[in-house]
This record gives structure tokens, C-alpha cells and sequence, in this order.
């Protein structure tokens, strides 16, 4: 676990990083993100002492690092950078086992690991551990730049900027190549980037800073759903959410207090309430809000007689949907089964919601047309 | 070309023993000088604060005439190799520490602070990635400071550290054409050599990708390249070590009874030199080192003053003008005995004289005294407007010579050139100039048929030779005053001009002529 209490650093007289507090789980990936001079940089150098706060205290795993030897902490945790920092006079060899070699691990050890350590990031060493960087694609290069950070198997690994230099595919491969090292070796990741999609892709959280403070601490969703102020929502782009739908969940589009009946509702009762709510279905729930059947429209117009009771005509076999299903999940489902009507419940059966074919329409239009009159 | 190439090969043996020098003296100055600069060129290289003076020195360092350098350190250092060497050094150190500062700085700052990152020390950041990053730009440093060297090693000939300067200034000072090339070129080559090898060092040690980025390593490759890196600067260092150690045993002054018999860089102290030499080596058992050969009147007194030489021959004229600042007069006893007082002051004793006047007079061709009927300077009044002057640099500069010269006669010459010992005859012989200052025992003189002037208003000194000596090597070795008395009177004008009429236009060496005049006198 990496703990910043308090953590002030100022240049001279120019305060950079402004009384920081915040904590790193172990095994979790973080993502410091903000504008250029906001401090993401100099946060992160602060954990391996390339910079050292001018007040404050950082911990790792509750020892303060002030009073770590530099060196033997920096071998613990793992560093990539955006131009790599790979050594251009070694082999590729070379720059992965350069710590291993100063540890005087021996040589056979040494080519296991640094063999190892190419597979994971997906480079056969056969073909490139005694080629030179200058002879490797930048995709490539930073690749060796992971398997270095990894080869000395460090519990954090910190990383600034690795990816920004690369072109969209490239980086966009390596993202999800990140995301599958980090899961399967379980490191803490410290991960720096100005680029809001690359945060929202890898992290488990994501630190928002702006003016050496933290503006927002908190997951990929809570920060696109509830953005803390308006700054973040200019920063996070309030349109950004449809890049992602897995993030978007019934929960956020369906309508909420949704009209309903009861089984004894009358018929005629019931028809005014689809009229007056231009809907052709309507829930059907107990005393307790338990959804219990449904009354479509069309069924309705099939009785002549309108004394009747809703429980007579309900359908009791319907398709509903819980509100943690995500926004490409419903409309999945709604194109298959051919619904324009789908209920929300709860675990206990509860109507909660509904999403109905011309909510979904409102609220997919929302990211083309400006409901709100911002841009 | 035949005629060089006898003459090569007679002194083969003199021109192998000085080329070892040479080579000898260049590696210990650039062994040492990369000793002093890549530590100096690492430090500035932290610390840009540091570097604007350092770098600042070392550019005016360079500036400094090399010679002038010299005559400078002779009272520190004395004469030999160990001013040569400094001297080098000094000169040797700009590309050194100038190119480690700029290979060390110019490193890509990401690739450091990943080093550093990643958790190296600042010794293995330092050995690791700055060092061999730099390497090929420190490389080319020590390789223009080692071609430099052999340039610069030339002039420690002046301070009889010897080396193959010795035979372009003794070519030069005889105006043998051929000593001169005897001597530069062994030194064109060995510069050549020189670059050669450190080219190839600097190839060998250079990361092979930095040379070659699209080089196909694979694994025995890479093993080769390590190992073959490794062996050749281990060697390069070993070499380098096994000079530097060895030269610094010998400097341990030799035990036993030594005196140190100096001369100045022309055919005549050469011959008193080794006269001197000789006889004390025969009439005593004390120990000669000869430090024949040295650069100028200044280098030869700070050495005697500075007890770096023990004793040499000095004119009258010379030390009462120029050493001792006394101005300019016409009577020999008087300078004499001035001379005498005032050098006994300083600790050093001036014994009699040998005999014959090494004044300064003017010559010209026969052809120009032909035609401006000249026969002693104050004819040359009227013809100087068509005439060119070419003085000897020492004359130029001294008040009792050129000054004293002006002083006396009314000349205006069309132009003046001064230029330096034996090459002045090469150029009033091929017309380049038209009269010349020289020494009346000059051989050359009667090689080159030039007609002397005479100086009819006695406007210059009188340059009586006199052995000079350190008052406390007397008093040590007092059999030395009857052994160099024995010389006293011996040599005439005529008598010295002869001997150096041998050694210049004849070839004989200095040393022979030396020997034969003492055998032939029943010195030895």
C-alpha cells in the first residue's frame, strides 16, 4: 500500500503538489490524470524519490520511504517511461537484466527471467533479445520497457506516460495488454497519463489532479457518472460516457416511478392509464411493489367488455431486466426478443423502473443532440 | 633523394633512439593528460557552474605559445622531460576535458533518470550508461589530443627532453635540409600511426550498434564483442599504466656525482657543450648528463639559475645586455667584470673567457656587396631602402641588438623579417632577404660565401664566450675550475668558426668534432 500524508513539494516558490493525501491499495491500477503542470509527474517521481516532497510524508507498506535506502527501494519498484529510457547501447538483453546483473544474480537464472519476461509481453526473445533498441518499433521498445520494469518481479511498478508517444493501435493493444499483465501478476500500478480514454480503459481508479490537488479519487464510472464539479466534467468531456457503454447501466436510463396497476384495476381504469401515458403496456404489482404481470395494450382492445380486471387479461411471462445491466446488454436484448416494453426489478422482484423503446431513443439521441444546451 | 636517404640512414640508429623517445613521451603526456581530463570533464560535467571557467582555462591554456609556455616553467620544472611533459599535458587537456564534458552532457536526460529510476547508483549510472554513450565522443578527443601530442613532443626538443624535435632543430639551427626531414618525417608518420591506433581503440571500445545501428547481433556475436572490448582496453590500459609507472621510477635523481653541462640550441654550444662534457668525464670522476640542445638564452639561465643545469657557455655581451639588463657598452673589460660581479651575486661564477668574440654582425650576399659596394654597416646606410632585413628573432627583440644597431646608423630597410637560426642562410642564399644577422664563428658564413659587415661605429656588444657555472657545484667539485680553465684561450674566432664549419657544412656531429678538437689540442 502507497500512503501520501500531506505531501507538499514546491519549486522554488511555486507549489506544485498542494497538501496531498491519498492511498494506493495493493494490486490496484491508479491512474494520475490531468492537465500538463498539474502534478501528475512530479507525484509520481515522488514515490521512487526522483523528486522528494518538501513536506509530508509518502509510505510504502507504512514505512516512510524517507527513511528508505534510495537505491534498494528504487530495485523494488519497477519504472517505464514515455520515451522508454531503454539503454541504446545494450542488447535487449542487456536492458532487462541490467538490475539483475548489478544483483549478481548469475547469468543462467538471469536469461530464464529475462526469457520470461518477453513472453509476458509478447516478444519472442529467440527473435529480438540480442537486437538493439534503435533497431525495434516504438510499440516494441515498450514492450522491453514492461518486461524490464518486470524482470525484477518489484510489487509496484510505476509508469509515465508509457503509451503516449505510440500510434492509436499500437497504444490501444498495449492498453489491453496492461490490463491483462496487471490482472494476471496482480503489481500495485502507479500509471500517469494526460489522456482521459486511457485512464477510463485501464484503471480501477482514477486520480483526477488539477493545480497540485486532488480534484477527484474514485472509479472509471463514479468519476463519468458523477462527475465532483464542473471542472471534472470539462476535463472528463460530458459526452466522453458514450464511448464507453458498458458503463451506462438501466439504472441511469430507465424511468424511474413508472405508472403502474394493480390486479384489480379495472380494464377502463387501465386504458385511460395507457392513453394518458401514451405507453401500450403497463406493469402490473402487488401491495408490496412486486411486479406480478403485465397488461399489454393490445390484449386490452380485444375486450369488449371494460368492467373487468386487469388479472383476468395479464401476462405473467414476460422479460424484465436488472438495473446493473449495462446499456449494450439491453439494447441487445431488446432487438432480440422484439420488446419496446421491458420492466426493471430489483433482486426481490420490486418494480423499480422501465425502459421503454422511446426513453432508449431519447436517451441514445443524447449524444448527438444537446438536451441540456451545453455543447 | 639518394643523397637523403644515405644521410637517413646514417643516423638510423640516433633517428630509432629519438622516435622511441618521441613515442615514449607523447603516451605518458596523453596517458596522463586523459588521467587529469576525464575525471575534470566528469566533475564540470555536474556542475555547469564549474565548467564555463574550467572549460575558459583549458581555451587559454591552448592559447599559449608553446614556447613561451616553456621558458615559463623552467624555473619550476627545469629543463628535460618534466617541463616537456606538463607542458603536453597542459596542451593535451582541452579536447580531453572538453569532449567528456560535451559526450556526458549530451546523453539523452530521460535514458539517465530511467538509470537512475530503476534503482542504479550514481557510480553505475556513471560506468554503465554515461560512460560508454560518451565513449565515442571522448574517444575522438584523446585522438585529436594524441595527434597533437606528437606535435607538441617536436618542441620538447627545445628543453632537451629530446624526442625527433631534436633533429628538426638541429637540421633547422645547421640548415641541413636533410636532418630537418630526418626528424619530421618520422614525426608526420607517427602522427599518422597514432591516429590510426586510437582510431582503432576508439573503435573497439565504441558500443558496436552506436557505430553501426543495423549491425545483426546474435548471441556468440555479442559474446565476441564483449570480450574482444574487454582484452583491448585492458591492454590499452596496461600499456598505458606500464608507461606512466616506469617513467615515474627513473625521475628519481640518479645517486653519486652528477653535473649537468648545458647548451644552448646552435652548432657552437654544441661543440663547447660536448667539449666540456668531455673533458670533465675524462679529468674527473664525476657523472655528465648532457642537456645540450636547449631552446634559447632564457632557457638555458633560468635552468643555471634554478640549479637545473650545473654550468654553460654564455657571452659576455649576452649576459651583460639581456640577462642582467645593463644596456649597451663598448668596453670589453668592463662588461666583463660587471658580468663577473653581478652573476657572482646570483650564486653563479664566471670563469675566463675562451677566447673568441661571437658578436653579431651583419652579412650579405657577395652580389649585394657588389653592387652597393659594401664593406662594413655604414655603407648599407644608403642602400638599405632597396634591401630586405632579416634578423634573427633573438636580435629583433634585444635592446643591444636591433635597438643598438638603429641607434648607431641611419637605416631604413625596404623591410624586415625576422627569422630564426639556420633557415635565415636558406633565404638570403634563395634572395628572399638580403642582409642577415649573424655570429661571426658562424660556419655558415664561409659555407654561404657571405661577406661580413663590419661594424665600423662599434655599435654592438662584444659576445666573449664564457663559461658559466654554479657556485655551489664549484664548491663541491672544486677539481671542475682547472678542469674547464684548461679551455681558456684556446678557441679563436677563426678556430671556432672552422669547428663549426665542420659540424654545418662538413656533417660531422657535434660530438665528433668535439672529440677531434680535444684529441688534436692533447686534451684527452
Amino acid at each position: 500500500m502507497i500512503r501520501f500524508e500531506n505531501v507538499t513539494k514546491a519549486f522554488k516558490q511555486n507549489e506544485v503538489i498542494k497538501n496531498l493525501s491519498f492511498e494506493i491499495q495493493d494490486g490496484e491500477m491508479v491512474v494520475l490524470v490531468g492537465p500538463s503542470g498539474c502534478g501528475k509527474t512530479t507525484t509520481l517521481k515522488m514515490i521512487n524519490k526522483l523528486t522528494s516532497p518538501t513536506s509530508g510524508r509518502i509510505l510504502i507498506d507504512d514505512q516512510d520511504i524517507a527513511k528508505l535506502d534510495t537505491v534498494k527501494l528504487r530495485r523494488r519498484i519497477g519504472y517505464v517511461i514515455q520515451k522508454t529510457g531503454l539503454f541504446p547501447h545494450m542488447t535487449v538483453k542487456d536492458n532487462i537484466e541490467i538490475i539483475l546483473q548489478i544483483e549478481g544474480i548469475d547469468a543462467a537464472k538471469r536469461e530464464h527471467i529475462t526469457s520470461e519476461m518477453m513472453r509476458i509481453v509478447g516478444m519472442d526473445p529467440e527473435a529480438y533479445l540480442y537486437r538493439y533498441p534503435s533497431q525495434l518499433s516504438g510499440g516494441q521498445l515498450q514492450r522491453i520497457g514492461v518486461a524490464r520494469a518486470f524482470a525484477s518481479d518489484p510489487k509496484i511498478v510505476l509508469m509515465d506516460e508509457p503509451f503516449s508517444a505510440l500510434d492509436p493501435i499500437t497504444r490501444a493493444q498495449l492498453q489491453s495488454e496492461l490490463v491483462g499483465l496487471q490482472t494476471r501478476l496482480k503489481k500495485t500500478v502507479v500509471f500517469v497519463t494526460h489522456d482521459m480514454d486511457e485512464a477510463i480503459k485501464i484503471a480501477d481508479r482514477i486520480c483526477i489532479l488539477d493545480g497540485g490537488r486532488i480534484v477527484q479519487y474514485d472509479t472509471p464510472e463514479n468519476i463519468l457518472k458523477n462527475p465532483a464539479n464542473e471542472y471534472i466534467s470539462d476535463f472528463v468531456g460530458r459526452k466522453r460516457i458514450w464511448n464507453i457503454p458498458e458503463l451506462i447501466r438501466v439504472r441511469d436510463i430507465m424511468l424511474i416511478n413508472p405508472v403502474s396497476c394493480t390486479r384489480n384495476t379495472t380494464l377502463s381504469e387501465c386504458a385511460e392509464l395507457l392513453g394518458a401515458n401514451e405507453i401500450n403496456a403497463l406493469p402490473v404489482t402487488d401491495g408490496e411493489n412486486r411486479l406480478i404481470g403485465i397488461v399489454y395494450g393490445a390484449d386490452l382492445q380485444k375486450q369488449s367488455d371494460r368492467t373487468g380486471l386487469v388479472g383476468e387479461i395479464m401476462k405473467t411471462e414476460f422479460p424484465t431486466t436488472a438495473p446493473e445491466k449495462n446499456l449494450l446488454e439491453i439494447l441487445g436484448f431488446i432487438r432480440e426478443r422484439q420488446l419496446d416494453f421491458v420492466p426493471v426489478v430489483d433482486e426481490e422482484n420490486r418494480l423499480i423502473g422501465l425502459i421503454t423503446s422511446k426513453n432508449l431513443m431519447t436517451v441514445l439521441s443524447q449524444q448527438f443532440v444537446d438536451t441540456e444546451g451545453e455543447r | 633523394m639518394t643523397e637523403f636517404f644515405a644521410s637517413f640512414w646514417n643516423i638510423r640508429e640516433q633517428i630509432l633512439s629519438l622516435l622511441l623517445d618521441h613515442i615514449h613521451l607523447t603516451i605518458l603526456s596523453v596517458g596522463i593528460a586523459v588521467l587529469i581530463g576525464i575525471p575534470v570533464g566528469i566533475l564540470i560535467s555536474h556542475s555547469p557552474r564549474l565548467a564555463q571557467p574550467v572549460l575558459g582555462m583549458t581555451n587559454i591554456v591552448q592559447a599559449i605559445p608553446s614556447l613561451a609556455m616553456l621558458g615559463f616553467l623552467i624555473p619550476y620544472l627545469g629543463i628535460g622531460t618534466a617541463p616537456a611533459i606538463f607542458c603536453v599535458v597542459i596542451y593535451s587537456l582541452l579536447p580531453i576535458v572538453k569532449n567528456t564534458c560535451i559526450g556526458l552532457n549530451n546523453i539523452d536526460p530521460d535514458t539517465l533518470e530511467a538509470a537512475k529510476g530503476i534503482g542504479m547508483t550514481q557510480g553505475q549510472v556513471m560506468g554503465r550508461v554515461q560512460l560508454p554513450l560518451a565513449l565515442p565522443v571522448i574517444m575522438a578527443g584523446i585522438r585529436i589530443a594524441a595527434v597533437n601530442a606528437v606535435g607538441f613532443v617536436t618542441i620538447a626538443a627545445f628543453i632537451g627532453a629530446g624526442g625527433l624535435g631534436y633533429l628538426v632543430y638541429s637540421g633547422i639551427q645547421t640548415s641541413n635540409t636533410y636532418l630537418i626531414l630526418s626528424g619530421a618525417i618520422p614525426a608526420c608518420i607517427l602522427a599518422l600511426v597514432v591516429d590510426f591506433v586510437v582510431g582503432f581503440l576508439e573503435k573497439i571500445v565504441t558500443p558496436v550498434n552506436l557505430i553501426n545501428p543495423t549491425i545483426d547481433m546474435n548471441k556468440e556475436k555479442v559474446r565476441r564483442h564483449k570480450r574482444k572490448r574487454w582484452i583491448v582496453s585492458a591492454g590499452a590500459l596496461a600499456v598505458m599504466a606500464a608507461i606512466i609507472i616506469g617513467s615515474v621510477a627513473p625521475i628519481n635523481k640518479a645517486e653519486g656525482k652528477v653535473i649537468h653541462v648545458g647548451s644552448k640550441n646552435f652548432t657552437e654550444q654544441l661543440i663547447l657543450g660536448n667539449i666540456y662534457a668531455d673533458l670533465i668525464e675524462d679529468k674527473t670522476d664525476i657523472k655528465v648528463v648532457r642537456d645540450l640542445n636547449l631552446g634559447s638564452t632564457d632557457i638555458c639561465y633560468n635552468a643555471l639559475k634554478s640549479r637545473h643545469v650545473d654550468m654553460y657557455v654564455e657571452y659576455t655581451g649576452t649576459a651583460y645586455g639581456s640577462l642582467l639588463n645593463q644596456g649597451s657598452s663598448t668596453d670589453k673589460k668592463h662588461i666583463y667584470s660587471t658580468v663577473k660581479e653581478l652573476m657572482a651575486k646570483q650564486g653563479i661564477e664566471v670563469l675566463d673567457p675562451i677566447g673568441f668574440n661571437n658578436s653579431f654582425v651583419l652579412a650579405v650576399r657577395q652580389d649585394t656587396a657588389d653592387k652597393y659596394r659594401l664593406n662594413n654597416i655604414s655603407d648599407l646606410e644608403k642602400a638599405s631602402s632597396q634591401l630586405i632585413f632579416s634578423p634573427t628573432i633573438e636580435f629583433n627583440n634585444r635592446k643591444d641588438g636591433i635597438t643598438a644597431l638603429y641607434d648607431a646608423y641611419n637605416l631604413k630597410f625596404k623591410g624586415t623579417s625576422p627569422i630564426e637560426g639556420g633557415l635565415g642562410y636558406t633565404a638570403i642564399a634563395s634572395k628572399k632577404c638580403d642582409v642577415l644577422t649573424a655570429y661571426s664563428t658562424d660556419g655558415l658564413l664561409k659555407t654561404y660565401q657571405l661577406k661580413v659587415l663590419e661594424d665600423d661605429k662599434n655599435a654592438l656588444l662584444s659576445y666573449y664566450a664564457i663559461p658559466m657555472i654554479n657556485e655551489s657545484v664549484l664548491l663541491e667539485y672544486p677539481e671542475l675550475k682547472d678542469v674547464i680553465d684548461l679551455m681558456t684561450g684556446l678557441l679563436d674566432d677563426e678556430s671556432m668558426r672552422n669547428l663549426n664549419y665542420l659540424v654545418d657544412q662538413e656533417g660531422q656531429s657535434p660530438e665528433d668534432v668535439a672529440l677531434n678538437f680535444l684529441k688534436s689540442k692533447g686534451l684527452l
